[in-house]
């Protein structure tokens, strides 16, 4: 028993994750039981995911931005330009949904290469060139449609977004959950076999078992809890909601960027000491422009995720969503001094957050007090950072 | 390297072909202060060169130019025997130039496997990092240089000082420098570790790297080179032999840049001494 604790010490387990996920099921849990069982209900929970998507889709790369010392704070207003752009070229031009996309994400490009060469090639700082990029693209949002809801019909559209028929059933659920635990233990048997071959030490095989089997737990329970819920008068229960499985797939990409890629080092490299990237030949300037790149890439996602489940473009879309972004990323451990944060931190941020807040919903709390009490976790969220950064030696 | 010369650049007398660098009249300017002035300064295979001066006398600045951190104002960079451009640290890493900074260079939140490849990480052939390999590969260097150093997936920021340094010095070893340039290497270490760092000089020097050397240290310089550069104001005193100078005289040309008496300037600059 001495032995396998000792390994479970010796791990490279990142505990700050295994703390946020018990926070996460604590919050879980006290809900439940004040809402009597509602809260954990699978209705619930399929709506926590699915509302969680937008917010979470832009932490993922909002992680990467303040890791960089950068920050966007004209995510939201891009988003909302971006997202009413398609709606009105869909509603009032008759545009298909794929060429409306297409000129979507070639006006976020645009957008972001403007801000992203002011950044790295004017060196105006991120906060100012962006705190102007959210009151212009809000503006812009505005002009794009004359101020006038576009509301979405192509069916297709609606189900990017979720809700009635946004669901991708059971059947296909099983077999993504099945391929991500069968991708989970092929990676971690590659890992260890790499480990061994290059005599790099290893972790027990009972610590490797459990990073294993946990997420597999975690990924099994998911499926069947977003399997167990059926609307009323419907055939078949929904199954993952489509927006969750975008935020996860973009999860997934963007946390093998950070790990896998050149890009990735990169970017943490030049978070640690911008100094020392520079001096070891790091190309600085390129990183960060294509750091804006990506971001208009996933801005545009979440533009269409979010105009999907409103089922309108409208130009107050995404009013504060770069509060509520910033503020999953810091929740989920990324630190604004830069150098230091995870996507799977801010997955985990952004899902706090929303929890407290529907949790907060069903229970009848008044909108005030919801946002005081958001805004004293976010306040708790960095308090525990710096004690955290303190306690394991870690003091950026 | 030899096969590779043409016959015009062997011509040009066996003095300058063995030259490892010559900086020819480098000027550097920041706004209006002339950091660097028209300074000429040659470095042999073998050969460590110990580049002295004030805090602000241009030292730093003129091996970062050769570093590529800094552009050049004007001036030509003279590598074998060929005339080069170094834009960026990549071209001067390109051209086999390592540098160590006395900040290290180090980025403190990645660990000391990442700072030894940082910039040029190993990939496998679907352009990911090779992360095993490149752990592999760090141990080994880290171990050539201290036997106790086996930590190296922590972040750099919870090495100690002596740790750090040979993770920078990695640097330069992993990817076979030519032409090191050390700024400072032993300021914050102890006895031990500069110990350490004196013996890696004298190795690279057995295989023909040629290094620059800055330091404040004068045992160090001594001990350790062969030529001694002083620099004040930006401009060059001039060039010695260190065994044909005293330690006082060192020092005068530093504070008052008084070139000592009788005491003849070797070797110079190939083209000036025609």
């Amino acid at each position: 028993m001495s032995s396998i604790l000792q390994s479970v010490k010796r791990a490279q387990v990142d505990w700050r994750m295994v703390l946020m996920s018990g926070v996460l099921v604590v919050v879980a849990l006290i809900f439940n039981i004040l809402s009597d069982g509602i809260f954990m209900s699978p209705e619930n929970l399929y709506n926590i995911a699915q509302q969680t998507a937008v917010v979470g889709i832009l932490a993922t790369v909002m992680v990467l931005v303040i890791v960089t010392r950068h920050i966007d704070l004209s995510v939201g207003s891009v988003m909302g330009f971006v997202g009413v752009l398609i709606a009105y070229l869909m509603y009032s031009e008759n545009w298909s949904w794929q060429a409306a996309s297409a000129t979507g994400l070639a006006a976020s490009v645009i957008v972001y290469a403007y801000q992203g060469a002011l950044v790295s090639f004017l060196g105006v700082p991120a906060f100012v060139v962006t705190l102007g990029g959210l009151m212009s693209f809000r503006g812009a949002a505005y002009i794009v449609a004359d101020g006038k809801t576009q509301p979405i019909a192509d069916p297709f559209f609606l189900k990017l977004g979720g809700g009635f028929n946004g669901g991708i059933g059971t059947t296909a659920s099983w077999t993504i959950g099945a391929i991500l635990c069968v991708g989970l233990m092929l990676s971690m048997l590659s890992k260890r076999r790499a480990k061994k071959a290059y005599g790099v030490p290893t972790n027990s095989l009972f610590v490797d078992g459990l990073l294993v089997l946990l997420p597999m737990l975690i990924v099994v329970a998911f499926v069947s809890v977003m399997n167990s819920y059926q609307i009323l008068n419907k055939p078949e229960a929904q199954g993952i909601p489509i927006p969750v499985l975008i935020w996860g797939a973009v999860a997934m990409f963007m946390s093998f960027l950070v790990h896998r890629t050149r890009f990735g080092r990169y970017i943490f490299a030049m978070g640690g000491n911008p100094d020392a990237a520079a001096l070891v030949g790091i190309p600085v300037r390129r990183v960060t422009m294509l750091l804006f790149l990506l971001l208009s890439v996933l801005t545009t996602i979440a533009a269409i995720v979010a105009i999907s489940r409103l089922n309108a473009g409208t130009n107050s879309l995404g009013n504060n969503a770069e509060l509520l972004v910033i503020a999953a990323t810091v929740i989920g451990g990324t630190a604004l001094a830069g150098g230091s944060g995870t996507i799977i931190g801010s997955v985990l941020g952004a899902l706090i957050m929303q929890c407290i807040d529907s949790g907060m919903l069903l229970l009848d709390v008044s909108i005030g007090t919801r946002y005081v009490v958001i805004g004293q976790v976010l306040i708790a969220a960095v308090v525990f950072d710096v004690a955290y950064r303190k306690w394991t030696g870690d003091v950026l | 390297m030899s096969s590779t010369m043409t016959p015009s650049q062997a011509a040009v007398g066996t003095d300058t072909s063995r030259c490892l660098v010559e900086l020819r009249n480098i000027n550097k300017a920041f706004g209006g202060v002339q950091a660097v002035d028209d300074v000429s300064l040659n470095l042999y295979p073998g050969e460590v060169v110990a580049v002295l001066g004030h805090n602000g006398a241009g030292k730093s600045t003129l091996m970062k130019m050769l570093a590529g951190a800094y552009p050049i104002d004007s001036g030509d960079v003279v590598i074998s025997g060929e005339k080069v451009s170094v834009r960026t640290p990549s071209d001067a890493q390109a051209l086999g130039i390592e540098s160590i900074y006395q900040t290290l260079a180090l980025a403190d939140n990645l660990d000391s496997v990442a700072n030894l490849f940082l910039g040029r990480e190993l990939l496998t052939s679907w352009r990911t990092l090779d992360d095993h390999r490149m752990d592999a590969e760090a141990r080994k260097v880290f171990h050539r240089l201290n036997k106790n150093f086996t930590n190296v997936r922590i972040p750099v920021r919870r090495l100690s000082g002596g740790q750090r340094q040979v993770v920078a010095i990695s640097r330069a070893i992993y990817f076979n420098a030519r032409i090191l340039i050390m700024d400072e290497p032993t300021a914050a270490l102890g006895p031990e570790e500069t110990a350490m760092v004196g013996n890696l000089i004298q190795q690279l020097k057995a295989e023909g790297v040629g290094i620059f050397l800055i330091s404040h240290d004068m045992h160090d310089v001594f001990a350790l080179s062969d030529r001694v550069a002083v620099m004040k104001n930006g401009r060059m005193v001039g060039t010695y032999n260190t065994k044909d100078v005293t330690e006082d005289e060192v020092l005068g040309m530093i504070i008052s840049g008084k070139k000592p008496d009788g005491k003849a300037q070797a070797p110079r600059h190939p083209t000036t001494t025609a």
